[in-house]
Order: C-alpha cells, then sequence, then structure tokens
C-alpha cells in the first residue's frame, strides 16, 4: 500500500489479510499481519464483522506483548494512516444504504446509492460503476452534502483467480486534499479451509504461519 | 445486484494478498523473506529530558533523560521454530553518566507449537495480560517504572523476564501457564534518577545514603514466579463476545516494600487471585478486573510487611467523535486488616488509607492521516490527593522518522503520597527515532 499525500510524500505499509465467511454475505472475520514499515513490524489487527452491530476489533501490539480491546468507533476513518477507511476494507452493507439504478451502460451498472443515516457518514451520496460481466465495482465516486464529488474508488487491475473475479490493484483518491493511496495485492488465494480457530487471540500472539506462507 | 455490490466491494480484501504498492524498500517486496535470509530491524533514538523544577533530595539532578539508543532486532524460523532477539545498545548520561555503552536484551526467545492445541514460548520475553489500562491488578510481570516516569517509549513500561509461557487452546476455555525460575522484580524507584519519599527517615531521600538495595529471594524453585491465567469468550452481558479470565500468582511483591529486621528493603511473599471481564458496552468498551493480594502478614499487625489488599477495577472507553477517544477508569485499592495495622504502626502519620481510589482518563486525538498522535493521559486521587499526568505529541514525518514530546508531571497536598513524594520528578521530553 503507497500513501502519498498532497505534497506528494509517501509512506507504505505491507501486510497479510486472512479473512473467512462465517456465512455467505453475513458475518466475517479478518486478520491482518503487518510486516513493513519496522515501526508497526508484527502488529496483529483481528477484526470480527457483524453486519447490524459493532464489529469487535483488536489489535496486538508486540512490544508490550499487550492484546488491546478497540471499540468499534467511527468505521469511515483512516485505515492504518491511508485514504481507505476502515469500511472500504471490510465492505459496507448493503443494507445501510438505498439503492437505484441510475443507468445501464454497455459494460457497467451505475447504481445510486443513498445512507439510511447520514449522520453515520460524512457522504451524501454515492454512485457505484459495477462491471456487467464480473460484477466488479469498478469505480466509486462519493458526493457530500453540496452534491460536489470529493473521494474516488477504482479499481486499476483486476484478474479472474480461481474462478473469482478479483482486484489485484486499487486506488482511492482525496479529491479536496489531492492525496491518494494505491493498494496492490498478490499472492490471493480463495477456499483455503481456513478453520474459525484461526481468528482468536492465539493468532494475535502467535500469528499463524501455514496460512502466511505464500505458497 | 445488491449481492453483486456486498461481494464486489468486499473483493477489495482478499483473501490471503499481501498488499504492497512500488518495489521500492530497496529489496524484493513481494520476495520470500525466507529465501532472503533473516532481516535486520530497529531503530536508532536520541532521548533528553528535564527536571520541570530542582530536585533538593537528589545530589546531581539535571537530567530525567539522556541518552542514544541502538535497537537491533531480528527473527528467524528454524523449522516450524520461531527465534527473535532484540537487544538494545546504548549511552545514558542521566544516572551520573560514565557508564559508557550498556546492554539491554529486550528478547532472546524460542515459540513452537508443542502439540495441535499447544504453544510454547520459551526464553526472555515481556509478557502481558489483564484488562487494565496502565493499572495491573493480575498482571504480575516485571514494569519498568523508573524508564515509565522518565518518558521512555511506552514498551519500556514492561521489563523482559526469563520465562516459560505454555498455552494450551480448548473449545471452550484457553489456559496460559508462566514459570519464571528467578524471581524478576520491578525496575523500581532506587532512589537514582528519582527520589522518593521514605517513612523510616521521614524525609524526601535519594542515593547514595538513600539508595534502595533490597535483598533478593534465593534462588531455589519455590522461590521461582508462577502465575496461570484460564480464560475464554463467551455469550455474557449482552454481548457474544465477553471475554472473561480467572488468574492465579505466587510470587513476589514487585516492589521491595516489606523491611527486614536490619532494616533492609526485600520483597515479602506473595499469592494472588483474580478475575476480569472485557465486552462491547454501548458504542465502546467495559471492562472490570478484580484481585486479592494475600502475603506474609495475615493478621495485618506488622507494619514492616504488607497487608493483604482487594483491588477493584471498572473502565470504559469510547470513541466521542471521529478521531477523538476517551477512556475512563475507577480503581479502588483496599487495605484488609487495617485496625491491625493502625494499632502496631505506632501511629504513623505516613500510614495509607485503609481505601485508596484513583481515577484515570485517557484522550487519544489522531489527526494528519494518523501522522499526528495527541495523546493526554491522567492518574488522580481523590483519597490521596494527588496525581500524575501524561501529555505526549507523537509526529510521524515519514515511514523511518518520528518526533515525540511530552511530559510527566506529579503532584499532591502531601510529600508521601503515591505519586506527591515524585513531585520534584516531575519531567519534561523529546525523543527522535528513525526506524529501519
Amino acid at each position: 500500500m503507497l500513501i502519498r499525500d498532497a505534497q506528494g510524500r509517501e509512506q507504505k505499509r505491507q501486510f497479510t489479510i486472512l479473512r473467512r465467511d462465517r456465512e455467505e454475505g453475513g458475518e466475517q472475520d479478518f486478520l491482518v499481519v503487518f510486516s513493513r514499515p519496522a515501526d508497526v513490524r508484527n502488529t496483529v489487527f483481528l477484526v470480527a464483522k457483524k453486519p447490524g452491530s459493532d464489529d469487535d476489533r483488536w489489535l496486538y501490539l508486540p512490544g508490550l506483548d499487550l492484546v488491546k480491546r478497540i471499540s468499534a468507533g467511527d468505521k469511515r476513518t483512516s485505515f492504518v494512516g491511508s485514504h481507505y477507511f476502515y469500511e472500504d476494507v471490510s465492505g459496507r452493507g448493503t443494507e445501510e444504504d438505498t439503492h437505484s439504478l441510475l443507468e445501464t451502460s454497455g459494460t457497467h451498472y451505475i447504481v445510486d446509492n443513498t445512507p439510511l443515516d447520514s449522520s453515520s457518514v460524512e457522504f451524501s451520496r454515492y454512485q457505484v460503476w459495477i462491471n456487467k460481466q464480473t460484477f466488479l465495482p469498478e469505480k466509486i465516486e462519493y458526493q457530500d452534502e453540496n452534491g460536489e464529488l470529493y473521494r474516488r474508488v477504482e479499481v486499476l487491475e483486476s484478474q479472474e483467480i480461481q474462478g473469482y473475479p478479483t482486484v489485484t490493484k486499487s486506488q482511492v483518491s482525496d479529491l479536496r486534499s489531492g492525496g491518494a493511496t494505491t493498494l496492490e495485492f498478490r499472492f490471493q488465494k480463495y477456499d483455503l479451509g481456513m478453520e474459525e480457530s484461526v481468528f482468536t487471540e492465539r493468532s494475535l500472539r502467535k500469528p499463524p504461519r501455514e496460512w502466511l506462507k505464500r505458497n | 445486484m445488491r449481492t453483486g455490490l456486498t461481494t464486489s466491494l468486499l473483493a477489495l480484501a482478499l483473501l490471503a494478498p499481501h498488499a504492497y504498492a512500488e518495489d521500492d524498500w530497496g529489496d524484493d517486496a513481494w520476495g520470500d523473506e525466507e529465501e532472503s535470509g533473516p532481516a535486520l530491524h530497529g531503530f536508532i533514538e536520541g532521548a533528553v529530558g528535564g527536571r520541570t523544577s530542582s530536585d533538593p533530595a537528589l545530589i546531581d539532578d539535571d537530567q530525567t533523560l539522556a541518552e542514544l539508543r541502538a535497537r537491533l532486532e531480528s527473527e528467524t524460523y528454524l523449522g516450524d521454530t520461531r527465534l527473535s532477539g532484540k537487544l538494545d545498545l546504548y549511552t545514558d548520561a542521566a544516572d551520573g553518566g560514565d557508564n559508557g555503552l550498556q546492554l539491554n536484551l529486550r528478547e532472546a526467545v524460542a515459540e513452537f507449537t508443542l502439540a495441535d492445541n499447544i504453544d510454547m514460548r520459551v526464553g526472555h520475553q515481556v509478557l502481558t495480560w489483564g484488562t487494565g489500562d496502565l493499572l495491573f491488578l493480575n498482571d504480575l510481570f516485571a514494569k519498568g517504572w523508573v524508564s515509565f516516569f522518565s518518558g521512555r517509549d511506552d514498551e519500556y513500561l514492561k521489563a523482559p523476564s526469563t520465562s516459560v509461557k505454555w498455552s494450551v487452546y480448548g473449545e471452550d476455555a484457553n489456559l496460559d501457564f508462566v514459570w519464571t525460575p528467578v524471581f524478576t522484580h520491578d525496575e523500581f524507584i532506587e532512589g537514582e534518577r528519582f527520589s522518593y519519599f521514605s517513612p523510616l527517615a521521614a524525609a524526601q531521600v535519594s542515593a547514595p545514603a538513600g539508595k534502595v538495595v533490597p535483598e533478593e529471594p534465593s534462588e531455589s524453585f519455590s522461590n521461582g514466579e508462577f502465575a496461570a491465567r484460564l480464560h475464554g469468550t463467551t455469550s455474557l452481558l449482552g454481548s457474544n463476545s465477553t471475554e472473561w479470565a480467572l488468574y492465579g500468582y505466587r510470587g513476589f511483591w514487585k516492589q521491595p516494600n516489606a523491611i527486614n529486621s536490619s532494616m533492609q528493603p526485600y520483597f515479602s511473599r506473595l499469592n494472588v487471585l483474580g478475575a476480569s471481564l472485557r465486552t462491547n458496552v454501548a458504542t465502546g468498551i467495559g471492562h472490570t478486573e478484580f484481585s486479592w493480594y494475600n502475603g506474609a502478614d495475615d493478621a495485618g499487625n506488622d507494619p514492616l510487611v504488607p497487608n493483604n489488599q482487594l483491588r477493584f477495577l471498572i473502565g470504559y472507553e469510547q470513541e466521542l467523535i471521529p478521531k477523538l477517544t476517551l477512556g475512563l477508569q475507577y480503581y479502588l485499592e483496599h487495605i484488609q486488616d487495617y485496625d491491625a495495622l493502625a494499632a502496631n504502626d505506632g501511629n504513623s502519620p505516613y500510614r495509607p488509607d485503609e481505601n485508596r481510589s484513583l481515577w484515570t482518563m485517557r484522550l487519544t486525538y489522531r489527526a494528519m492521516q494518523d501522522n499526528l498522535i495527541l495523546s493526554w493521559f491522567s492518574f488522580y486521587s481523590p483519597t490521596d490527593q494527588d496525581y500524575y499526568h501524561r501529555p505526549s505529541a507523537k509526529y510521524r514525518f515519514n515511514d523511518q522518522l518520528s518526533l515525540t514530546v511530552g511530559g510527566n508531571i506529579f503532584g499532591g497536598d502531601q510529600a508521601h503520597t503515591f505519586f506527591g513524594q515524585f513531585e520534584d520528578a516531575s519531567n519534561v521530553y523529546a525523543r527522535i527515532r528513525f526506524s529501519y
């Protein structure tokens, strides 16, 4: 992940994400293990995502051997200092917005989305360009209360992995500040058969090497 | 359509991906680390700190922090065993100086899986458990109070011990057992960098005359430390992810707060039993913890040995507005057999209160894309009428360079209370760190 601010200054994050669906389209577990930069190396983040209620979140700080439980908080704040929000990583539940089909182009469905609870988000609406073949959201544009476009998430590269259309490179741009973050994924694999027990305090203190190996 | 939208939004976070952008970390960021051998990491840090007022009890009270520190860290795998080492090399001018280059081994540990559900962690290591934020009830692993008071990085609040940690994971509960063969006490306030109040001298004292040189327990199996935690997650208090834990400890008080017949401080026997809960409450995190400190003075009538205590903690943390988090804790320390203590301490004016209560507050504000973190932590005791404030600001210039400035501000109405005695230890500090 490359984070670039408006002045062109760059920071980077490298991490591995393990994800397990407890049910299709429902509760999910995430384990994020950081490998770079040096000051966040071996920091581990565990999230149990629960659509409709607050997520459970834990952070392991290796210097203190501390498992810290953190409040669910605002999901639309920076994910580890990047322009991505926690919600961009974990996914926004479809039940949180109303949706209407604005337009169907040759390649995309263009869907307009309005939040049910506008006090919990910083946008007034967003539009999504969904690829008609892959159903990947290839572009998302957010508008503020004045209808001004201020944030864009876009897919830069995607490919099919094990039959699943998969984003391999994406970017989020803060159109007000001019900053942007590019996220590139490699070594994706699906249907690994990870057990629920991978997503527990044990993995915070001792990340599961068998699943973190790249092959 | 809706399903498609969810699925594809989630496609931003994929299974087992390694995320990274440009390959300019100076090596192949996508390559396998193990093939290129263990990497060396760490930091170089310069730190200075000074008292906000002079301390007449100290001979040399110039600086509270003056050091240049180099951290070397590396980890590798031998088969499935993870080996990790962390070593600090530093020069320290604050403790009288002239000690040359000093070594501090922070970690030298081997981690391996003994059976499917058993993990072992053996060697020199930092250990932590319990639910308190800077308050420790059932965590009797060694602390570094001199580091904490002088403004070193938070990590130094925990001091390493040479221990064997055995963790068994089950369906409903997990068990951690830690054996520390040689008793490892806290890095306590010994009167060198910071002076302390001596009830025997009825004055603030320091080294050399007032230096605390405790008698250590002799090395034997029964004088080792044994700590256990039985813990799990369950549906309780309206949440299906409530964390519960039961704790036990056999060892010694971690600070030399007992005095023997030759008037030398020592670490008296201590056994602790306790429990804790932690869960989501409203939109925040609630926690509570309890412990019973059972020591060598069961009757409570020996004023030179600490009485038994009951300790209780309850706390809550919540994000107030985006990026601003508030944490509050209430802590109570109850001295048992207080009447026996009061009847035998010669009516000491420095006798602690039967019930010492403490409030803590933590405010954290993250700004500038998390590059600036403003933090304020305060301890305040309404019973001791004393306080300890810990303001700090950390700015991260980039992935390598960060600057931290902060303070440790103590005060109180009386000279002998827990925080009040450190009023002249109040200091401000700055640290600049280059990570590699």
